[in-house]
């Protein structure tokens, strides 16, 4: 049945992020203790923010980036946030502040290739057609692969938006774009995604 | 089937900057459309997918490199210099492991014997008459430089050519939907390699391009292996 396994999953993730969260608000004293002596130039205290972060700030490098340079880009994130910490007053959670500085720096890095990156990009046909669902289940790809699959600018927007909790006005003044291609590219990504959960309706499993 | 007001789903979805107006009109529409039900909660789901993604941390730890670039009492770097340090990059490395630089050509050979490994592993895999992907393969570091751009690469043309023979094989187990979707992706990568090798002919060191047309010949060595693998299992 598709979509057995993957709400299983979702189930076991949502279980994960939870602990977490949970994680993170028992040591919020710890943190803003961490961020004030890194501010201050303690390279240890930076280096427990740095554990602490590492794994969302590398997902969303990572996703935001499709894989490209994705090591690179999460030293040079930690880097300017050593570099801008002085600048932290702390009208938002730390978190929320350093993965939009993350986002800053992916999208800096890829801004310069961008035009060479829509010259040479494969068309939405390529992603499409892979994309029909395989009669066989050992073709099908996963999520997070089908992701890294989807077009530059409609991943970008699906990553800020549906992982990250983004919304279009933010985006579109990350991206400088309108909030109408925003929205428009985030509903492309979900309809090619939806294909890769299934894709029932073309299947004519669920009639 | 699409319709006018499949295009607004998502919108309806996400519930921002959408007027009471709109809603009901769409509301409306989705009680008397099944389609856009279906699509609707198809929407939802992928939404769930991606907001229950899980984190993942790098292979290797990154923190030796931030620390050579940030770490005052390594360098006596302010955080202004640190800055200035950003230009010449510190990669990442295994705790423990001795650091390697490469020089831009040096990562272009890396990257370029990288493919023809993958597809040597490929050809590799059809001649053992084995279909399942290994995993991780260990690769050794080339120490000689590689001319970029260089595109004769007779190990992945040998690639391509046994798995094109064994999909000819059995393309008859393959039914007609599954072949067009199989042509229309490779003319899609063909295109995309040979436009990659016709940029890189007037800028044979770009790094954007070379990495694009590697991956563009890795995918279709990917499609291939699949598409073979598909060909000699179906029916």
């Amino acid at each position: 049945m598709p979509g057995a396994g993957a709400f299983t999953a979702f189930l076991g993730a949502s279980s994960l992020r939870s602990q977490q969260d949970d994680r993170a608000a028992r040591s919020g004293t710890d943190a803003h203790d961490c961020v004030a002596a890194a501010a201050d130039g303690d390279v240890r205290a930076f280096e427990q923010l740095y554990r602490t972060h590492l794994p969302k700030v590398h997902s969303l490098v990572r996703r935001m980036a499709a894989g490209r340079d994705t090591d690179e880009l999460t030293q040079d994130v930690f880097v300017r946030v050593w570099q801008k910490l002085s600048t932290f007053r702390g009208d938002a959670a730390f978190s929320t502040w350093l993965h939009r500085l993350a986002v800053n720096v992916v999208i800096e890095r890829f801004r310069t290739e961008r035009t060479q990156r829509q010259r040479f990009q494969d068309g939405e046909e390529i992603f499409e057609t892979l994309s029909s669902p395989p009669r066989r289940s050992d073709l099908s790809m996963d999520f997070d692969t089908a992701l890294m699959k989807l077009p530059d600018g409609a991943r970008e927007i699906f990553v800020l938006h549906d992982v990250e909790g983004y919304k279009h006005h933010e985006i579109a003044s990350m991206l400088e774009i309108s909030a109408g291609t925003s929205k428009a590219q985030l509903h492309r990504a979900r309809m090619m995604l939806r294909k890769h959960l299934g894709g029932r309706q073309e299947r004519g499993d669920r009639t | 089937m699409e319709d006018a007001f499949t295009d607004r789903l998502s919108e309806y979805l996400d519930d921002e900057d959408l007027g009471a107006l709109e809603r009901r009109e769409i509301e409306a529409h989705l009680g008397s459309c099944a389609a856009c039900r279906i699509v609707l909660d198809e929407l939802r789901e992928v939404r769930a997918h991606a907001q229950a993604l899980p984190d993942v941390s790098p292979a290797a730890d990154l923190w030796p490199g931030i620390e050579e670039q940030i770490s005052p009492a390594a360098h006596g770097f302010s955080r202004a210099a640190a800055d200035a340090s950003m230009v010449a990059r510190v990669k990442p490395r295994a705790a423990g492991t001795r650091r390697i630089s490469f020089t831009v050509p040096q990562a272009i050979a890396a990257s370029l014997a990288l493919m023809i490994v993958s597809g040597g592993m490929v050809w590799l895999l059809r001649a053992g008459g084995e279909q399942t992907d290994r995993g991780i393969v260990a690769v050794e570091r080339p120490r000689t430089p590689m001319t970029p751009a260089n595109f004769a690469d007779p190990q992945y043309d040998e690639a391509v050519a046994d798995l094109e023979r064994t999909l000819e094989v059995g393309r008859g187990r393959l039914d007609p939907e599954t072949i067009r979707v199989l042509e229309a992706n490779l003319q899609a990568i063909d295109r995309a390699i040979e436009q990659s090798q016709q940029a890189l002919e007037a800028d044979p060191a770009n790094m954007f391009l070379n990495a694009h047309l590697a991956t563009a010949r890795q995918r279709k060595l990917t499609l291939l292996r699949r598409a073979s693998a598909l060909a000699t299992t179906e029916g």
